[in-house]
């Protein structure tokens, strides 16, 4: 079936939001809060990036002096904390915004301003975590800040303290996000969207928010431990005082590797949205796909230990926390199969996007086998925080996390701006990240059981390291050189793009029946779902003959779409010519979209100001003025009517 | 037809640059953590080894069937719509049982190495206790209250039980080719032991990431055979070589092996040149048998220089005794200071400054004139004069004479 691409000139551009400054900043938008995480994400990107670009210029070649020591650990530290908490997790976080309403059939989710929220504290967290630069004290003490090395006694200076306040603001933007999407996914599906019929990002979403609120009120707690330590004097982690420091260990991962599939199943499932529409065929296994998720997510909470196989734990713990990480491997290994089962069989389609699913799929492999190796605690006592381990986690994180996004923005641009990206760039953009990323990370393998340790500023000649580190280093430039490819595809693309049209990859779910980009309403008619796959039922019936269906409707497939309030479509030459509709104004459809308001981002602003009073001497003027502020902004941010009032 | 041909020509092209790396991963490698030299490392050998292999097999069979379906189910022109799968139950259950059974065979022996590992170490065993500090080595042996520091000398064919402790933050214990790591964690002491079974040099590393210096808190580690480990003893516990006239040096110790010991003689006679011990008398690893990669290169700091390396023992013997030296660093019968490492014998060492540096007369007397710029965030201060933050103001001779004095501590 022809899915065309093509698309006429694009004449009415009625479909205007307003536009301008204050409207980004006022926007209550989930489609624009998208928009505004994807960007500010990607813009850390290249930070953490840039910082990881200097990390290998200073490993490349034994005794490097590129940069000092202690700025070399600035540098681990924040590209480690970037890469996390400003890119990946906002990454993902884009697409929770951008999609979530669009694949259930909603108008925004369940707390508009709390989403813009949401925005503007991770904003502001991540300008006060980047500050630190300013002062040459950015935090130095790794992601994990292992007490006691994070506490006063031996990381006196600011640097640590950037980290307590950054990860605790950030914390605050996650956690409120978490609670949206769940009630978003909960309360707001369209009529006929069961659970067992919402796409599969949508689930992978909806479990990682369970992640996020489970488990970062655990990091909470671990960190307002390290800053009561670190500004009031408390001993949660003072050794001198007798402190555990274990104590902090055991709390940063039990939040630590449940953020490991926090950053991981969005990528799944945006990786099992791509597949089935460039496969032409539905999602093999998909209710096998939903429980291996849900699996996931419920071991993740029971394997953290297996980070602290060399802490000395004794050999009950570590048997258990063996066994219970390979057992993780299995729903994992289920879902690799599943994919190549969606792909078998298929018409593939090798577009962008897929080929960055299709490398997820072949690159989260190696790093879920070397997984598995280190699971064996005695094996990872001579694993763990060597090199072998760095390759294995950017096989996960690079491999998995970002091949799966890239795939996403590939996939999804065209649906956020109606343009779509060249695919000539892209393909140059895949095919450098590929052979880059495998060539800065798969001799880290090598280095890693040839003996050399983690996190280390400079290693001697003469030690076997050299070929592996010249190597790491060669392809970090290359992946340099295909990021840069990759900014100008999306900067161009977004200005002089091909036309998209409402479903330029024919692909089966509702968010492709309304226009790209679409109105700020989403769906004027809020659709009655019948299926998993909606989109094929009325354009290629044959493709979902084998899945479930409603019983009544069966026949007809009641995708409203958004020109037409009235709308059923039942052929596929209603659904292009919809391509070209001009969509009337909400009002004109009697659809109440929320004001917009500046009072969420006024009151994250205010949020972060006792924040940085805490750092700034301990100000208590400032701490109470910030507070005083925030609870003022908060009580009129309340007073703000949700709707225009008549 | 072709499909299949192609798809083990790309998997073939793709493995292909594998194992080139691997190959010249497996020359002049001497941390490699395989081949390992003790039973520890032996038992976590052969779990790696499996974990390899079926791991390799797993790679092999999923990248293989991956590739296999890109080729094989491409879209062509005119081709008609894809025969729909929407799932296979017993496709499905197939292969989530086959993972599983491919782990019950890692689980099994993982556990069993386990708890083999960790049980309890012989009574017999020689205990060492493993001191952690922000950036050096301390080793202790409690058995013959010898203390010594960044350099380990362990007995081939005896079990070692290591205590493992630390003076601040959490560090980690590690001799790739002698097995397994352990950290070093605050407030309590972890164990590890094993049975080193051929006599070599080695290096350590610290695996914990603990601050500004943690790449550069190395360390070194000799397996020597039982007769030289206990030469290595006796000479350990004498008193420092050198004993500077006039100075009487206490301990019971000292006044009965240190003046038995000949090179406590002859440094008496003519402290400038200290004739070496007889090979092996002293139990320390001959020179000639050091390998190459265990002798650090580290480059000095750009701009750091020292005027003269010709320096006087006994010059530097009066200095150290009335410097701030004193205050840190133990040398037995002279000072008392536990803060930085002991000295007593640091002139039987192949490293300095926590194996950064080799132990020669340049670097002893550049680490002395400027210990921060030579390894950053070190805690010993500046002692040249000038320096910024300096604590001495030792000019270029009077540090040649302390490096002097301490190069011949044999």
């Amino acid at each position: 079936m022809a899915t065309t691409v093509a698309a006429p000139p694009f004449a009415g551009t009625k479909r205007k939001y307003e536009s301008g400054l204050w409207s980004w900043l006022a926007t209550t938008d989930h489609k624009r809060i998208g928009q505004l995480y994807l960007y500010t994400a990607l813009t850390w990107f290249l930070v953490g990036g840039l910082e990881a670009a200097i990390i290998r210029t200073q490993l490349y070649g034994p005794n490097g002096r590129v940069v000092s020591a202690e700025t070399y650990n600035q540098l681990f530290t924040m590209h480690g904390l970037s890469m996390i908490f400003l890119a990946i997790m906002p990454l993902s976080a884009a697409f929770f915004n951008f999609l979530i309403p669009l694949q259930i059939g909603a108008r925004d989710v369940a707390f508009p301003r709390l989403n813009a929220f949401s925005y503007w504290v991770f904003l502001f967290g991540s300008l006060v975590l980047n500050a630190s630069w300013l002062f040459h004290a950015a935090p130095n003490g790794g992601w994990f800040g292992y007490a006691p090395l994070s506490t006063p006694q031996f990381s006196p200076g600011l640097n640590m303290d950037f980290y307590v306040v950054g990860l605790q603001i950030l914390g605050v933007s996650t956690l409120a996000a978490g609670f949206n999407f769940v009630t978003t996914v909960i309360n707001m599906r369209a009529p006929g969207m069961h659970f067992m019929r919402m796409p599969v990002f949508t689930w992978a979403a909806f479990v990682t928010q369970f992640l996020i609120i489970l488990s970062f009120p655990i990091i909470t707690v671990a960190i307002t431990f390290l800053l009561f330590d670190r500004f009031f004097g408390t001993n949660f982690y003072e050794i001198s005082a007798g402190a555990d420091p274990l104590l902090w260990q055991h709390l940063f991962w039990l939040f630590g590797h449940p953020e490991v599939y926090i950053l991981v199943l969005p990528a799944f499932g945006l990786v099992s949205e791509v597949l089935p529409t460039f496969s032409r065929k539905p999602l093999f296994g998909y209710p096998v796909m939903v429980y291996s998720l849900i699996l996931i997510a419920f071991l993740g909470f029971g394997v953290w230990a297996h980070h602290m196989f060399a802490v000395g734990m004794g050999p009950v713990a570590d048997s258990i926390f063996g066994i219970t990480t390979m057992l993780i491997a299995i729903p994992t290994g289920v879902k690799i199969f599943n994919w190549l089962g969606t792909m078998w069989g298929g018409s593939l389609r090798f577009t962008t996007a897929c080929m960055f699913a299709i490398g997820l799929v072949g690159l989260f492999t190696i790093g879920g086998i070397s997984g598995v190796m280190h699971s064996s605690p005695p094996s990872d006592l001579q694993q763990t925080d060597s090199y072998f381990i760095v390759a294995h986690f950017h096989y996960v994180l690079f491999g998995g996390s970002m091949m799966g996004l890239f795939a996403g923005i590939y996939y999804y641009f065209p649906k956020m701006t109606g343009r779509l990206m060249s695919e000539t760039l892209g393909k140059w953009h895949f095919w450098l990240t590929f052979i880059g990323m495998n060539l800065t990370f798969f001799p880290m393998h090598f280095a890693g059981l040839d003996g050399m340790p983690r996190r280390i500023w400079s290693y001697d000649n003469n030690q076997g390291w050299n070929l592996d580190n010249h190597l790491s280093t060669i392809g970090a430039y290359i992946l340099v050189v295909a990021t840069a490819i990759f900014v100008v595809n999306l900067l161009r693309s977004r200005k002089s793009g091909q036309r998209a049209g409402n479903d330029p990859w024919g692909a089966p779910t509702i968010e492709w029946s309304i226009p790209s980009p679409p109105p700020e309403y989403n769906f004027a008619r809020i659709p009655t779902v019948t299926s998993r796959y909606p989109m094929w039922d009325a354009k290629a019936p044959h493709l979902t003959s084998g899945v479930p269906h409603s019983k009544e409707g069966e026949k007809e497939i009641t995708v409203s779409m958004a020109g037409k309030p009235t709308g059923h479509i039942s052929t596929p030459s209603d659904v292009e010519m919809n391509a070209e509709d001009v969509h009337p104004s909400a009002e004109s459809l009697g659809i109440h979209m929320p004001t917009p308001t500046i009072k969420p981002m006024v009151a994250a602003f205010a949020l972060t100001i006792p924040f940085i009073g805490l750092m700034w001497h301990k100000s208590l003027p400032v701490i109470l003025l910030g507070a005083v502020f925030f609870a003022v902004t908060l009580y009129a941010w309340l007073l703000t009517p949700v709707e225009p009032e008549h | 037809m072709t499909g299949y041909h192609r798809a083990r020509r790309l998997l073939l092209a793709a493995l292909t640059p594998v194992f080139v790396l691997g190959l010249a991963a497996c020359s002049d490698v001497p941390n490699t953590i395989f081949g390992a030299h003790s039973e520890f490392g032996h038992e976590i050998d052969s779990l790696t080894y499996r974990l390899l292999i079926l791991g390799g097999l797993v790679f092999v069979l999923v990248e293989g069937l991956l590739i296999f379906v890109l080729i094989k189910f491409r879209a062509r022109p005119g081709n008609p719509e894809p025969k729909q799968t929407h799932g296979n139950t017993t496709l499905e259950v197939t292969w989530t049982l086959i993972p599983a059974v491919i782990l019950a065979f890692i689980a099994v022996p993982t556990i069993k190495t386990i708890f083999k590992t960790q049980a309890p170490a012989p009574a017999n065993a020689l205990q060492v206790e493993v001191i952690g500090h922000q950036w050096w080595w301390e080793f202790r042996y409690p058995q013959y209250q010898v203390v010594t520091a960044n350099e380990l000398y362990l007995p081939v064919g005896r079990t070692i039980n290591f205590h493992l402790k630390t003076n601040d933050v959490i560090h980690s214990f590690w001799i790739p080719q002698l097995g397994g790591k352990r950290d070093l964690v605050s407030n309590r002491t972890n164990y590890l032991w094993f049975t080193p079974d051929s006599s070599y040099a080695w290096n350590g590393f610290c695996a914990e990431y603990c601050g500004a210096s943690h790449s550069n808190m190395r360390f070194k580690v000799f397996t020597v055979s039982p007769q030289q480990f206990e030469a290595y003893i006796a000479h350990q516990k004498t008193g420092p070589a050198f004993a500077a006239a006039g100075a009487p040096v206490p301990g019971a110790d000292t006044s009965k092996k240190g003046a038995a010991s000949p090179a406590g003689q002859v440094a008496a006679a003519a402290p400038t040149t200290p004739a070496p011990a007889a090979e092996g008398a002293d139990g320390i690893w001959p020179r000639d048998r050091v390998p190459k990669w265990l002798i650090p290169e580290t480059p000095t700091p750009a701009g750091l220089t020292i005027s003269t390396v010709n320096g006087d023992p006994a010059r530097g013997a009066q200095l150290f005794k009335t410097g701030a030296c004193i205050g840190c660093h133990t040398i037995q019968g002279v000072s008392p200071g536990v803060i930085g490492p002991n000295l007593t014998h640091v002139g039987s060492r192949y490293t300095i400054a926590g194996g950064l540096y080799p132990n020669d007369m340049k670097h002893l007397a550049l680490w002395i004139k400027d210990a921060p710029a030579m390894k950053p965030g070190s805690i010993m201060p500046a002692m040249g004069k000038g320096l910024p933050h300096a604590m001495g103001a030792y000019d270029d001779q009077q540090i040649a004479d302390i490096a002097a004095y301490l190069s011949s501590l044999k």
